[in-house]
């Protein structure tokens, strides 16, 4: 029995052996951060020093209209840009699926293909297509489309549609494989049935396909809530530092340039993010609970 | 004449439709390669027909932009957390998963729930940390912080449940310990998802903007992603060798997911299963 004991603890100790250095990485560059935000999120820095003003910096937020207007434009981001990509994805992933036979493969090859690329190359790339004397421009000209180039990078408006282009053309193909490989899951059986019901290709799509694959576009959805939450590269890149004029400036963009860019003020951006994960927190746990309720039935 | 009969007109609008889809997504691309060899103007406008400009793009690139350091800064930085991160994570999941006890799920209980938790709300006790240790402006900053990652031990740890257990109690019988057991018999078992686990983290790595563009400040140090969108905020942008960047720092990627698409993917889905 002695050694049977002695046996367990060897193990035991081997478990720990095996998360440990996870464990000491995860303790610096996570719950340290996590802890000590506990303090910055009270301070006021002024140069090199800093003060105590406890709730202070939420105080001063709840005044600060780029702050509100850069949590806006995350929501506009959020309530266009995803249901277009998810729209599209999962009508591109339907017409591969079913509709076609042949070019299957190198049709999805090169409709993923766009993931391959870093958001950084996505905002160089749209940043220099969408010049106002660039290519895009002068492709809508020469088609008559339109009479005078458009302000895709310097108009409050057109900046945030190019943002919204850059992350659909990025995420639009990612998106799709995750709906293929749901798609694929469902069993063939049931269309034939429909089928034979007489139920047309549209009542199958909205009576089989789509319930059936509620689980990953959930996922999809909860997977680009938390990305959009976290736009930082495109509005820093792609519209330059959230421009024209914070048409297009995000929470985490605005956050970064108050402690590293503009006046070093630490202690208001812990602030500004503790806002960001708590809503960030709040999709998440809206949009789990949706999945567990799916789940459960 | 069976081909005919086929071709509906439903079937020609799906094709129509994914063709287009299709040729939105690959233009980029396109237009990036043939861009490597235009002179800036021609690349502005969209030009998609080769020109002579490579050599001069090319030499540009690599002198006045020291693209090479750049390309093996990026390289360096990448391997090594894909190196000490599969190490780490995959030493952690397997413990968590193979030799679970009480105090390790509630250890793992918390690991999960800092998933929610946004990069920018990190990175400002980080950026005092290393401050403090005097480690700013080096590789170790860029690396030691990505090389836990929550996501991809939870991932393996998912894939090494499909591990049978009865073969770690056979080795062990035959007096294995439980070292050997996971560096001999489980790991090598396990390559599908320790590829898997390699690409994501290459990926991120590879791609990472935010924590570089805050801790690094010479030219030197600098990754390809920081270079470029330096290079963006220049007065006169020299828009070839732009592309010529733009291409090197997506070539590796491209290779990586042609190469091994099934991992590819396996990694990016790895949270679904």
């Amino acid at each position: 029995m002695a050694q049977r004991g002695t046996y367990q603890r060897y193990l035991n100790r081997f478990g720990w052996f095996c998360v440990t250095p996870a464990m000491v990485l995860f303790s610096l560059f996570m719950l340290y951060p996590i802890v000590s935000s506990l303090y910055y999120v009270t301070r006021r820095w002024k140069g090199m020093s800093n003060t105590f003003i406890g709730l202070g910096n939420f105080v001063r937020m709840a005044h600060d209209q780029v702050f509100q207007g850069a949590l806006a434009n995350n929501f506009i981001f959020m309530v266009i840009q995803i249901p277009i990509m998810i729209f599209l994805a999962l009508m591109l992933a339907v017409l591969l699926n079913q509709g076609i036979r042949r070019f299957r493969g190198p049709l999805r090859l090169a409709i993923f293909l766009p993931a391959v690329t870093s958001l950084v190359v996505v905002s160089v790339l749209f940043r220099v297509l969408l010049q106002q004397n660039g290519m895009l421009n002068n492709v809508l000209l020469d088609a008559h489309l339109i009479t005078t180039p458009i302000g895709w990078l310097n108009d409050a408006f057109w900046a945030k549609v190019t943002i919204i282009l850059a992350m659909t053309w990025r995420w639009t193909g990612y998106n799709m494989v995750f709906f293929l490989v749901g798609l694929q899951s469902i069993d063939t059986e049931i269309y034939e049935a429909a089928e034979v019901d007489g139920a047309s290709k549209f009542r199958q799509l909205f009576s089989i396909t789509i319930p059936l694959l509620m689980p990953v576009i959930l996922f999809s959805l909860v997977t680009s809530t938390s990305g959009t939450m976290q736009l930082f590269d495109e509005p820093n890149i792609l519209t330059w530092q959230g421009g024209p004029a914070n048409a297009t400036m995000t929470a985490a963009l605005y956050i970064y340039r108050q402690a590293f860019f503009v006046n070093a003020d630490f202690g208001y951006a812990t602030a500004m993010s503790y806002v960001v994960v708590l809503i960030s927190g709040i999709f998440a746990i809206v949009q789990m609970r949706l999945l567990g309720e799916r789940k459960a039935k | 004449m069976s081909m005919v009969r086929n071709w509906s007109i439903g079937r020609v609008l799906i094709l129509v439709i994914l063709l287009g889809a299709a040729a939105i997504s690959i233009f980029p691309f396109i237009w990036m390669i043939v861009g490597m060899t235009l002179n800036p103007n021609d690349v502005l406008k969209g030009i998609l027909v080769p020109g002579p400009e490579f050599a001069s793009n090319w030499n540009k690139a690599t002198t006045s932009y020291n693209l090479p350091v750049f390309f093996f800064n990026s390289l360096k930085i990448a391997l090594l957390t894909v190196i000490f991160g599969l190490v780490v994570n995959g030493l952690a999941a397997y413990g968590f998963e193979k030799h679970q006890s009480k105090a390790r799920d509630k250890v793992f209980g918390v690991l999960l729930l800092t998933l929610i938790i946004p990069q920018i709300a990190l990175v400002i006790p980080m950026f005092r940390m290393f401050a403090f240790f005097r480690l700013l402006n080096t590789h170790a900053a860029i690396i030691l912080p990505s090389i836990m990652s929550v996501f991809i031990i939870f991932f393996m740890r998912q894939n090494f449940k499909m591990f049978p257990t009865e073969i770690m109690e056979a080795a062990r019988v035959d007096g294995a310990s439980e070292f050997g057991i996971f560096v001999r018999i489980v790991t090598p078992s396990m390559q599908a998802t320790y590829a898997s686990a390699a690409i994501y983290l290459f990926l991120g790595q590879w791609n990472s903007y935010l924590w570089p563009l805050i801790t690094i400040l010479s030219d030197e140090k600098k990754t390809l992603p920081i270079a470029m969108a330096s290079m963006m905020s220049a007065y006169t942008i020299e828009y070839g060798a732009l592309m010529v960047i733009v291409c090197i720092s997506v070539l590796p990627v491209l290779v990586l997911f042609l190469a091994m698409q099934k991992q590819f993917v396996a990694g990016l889905l790895g949270s679904v299963k």
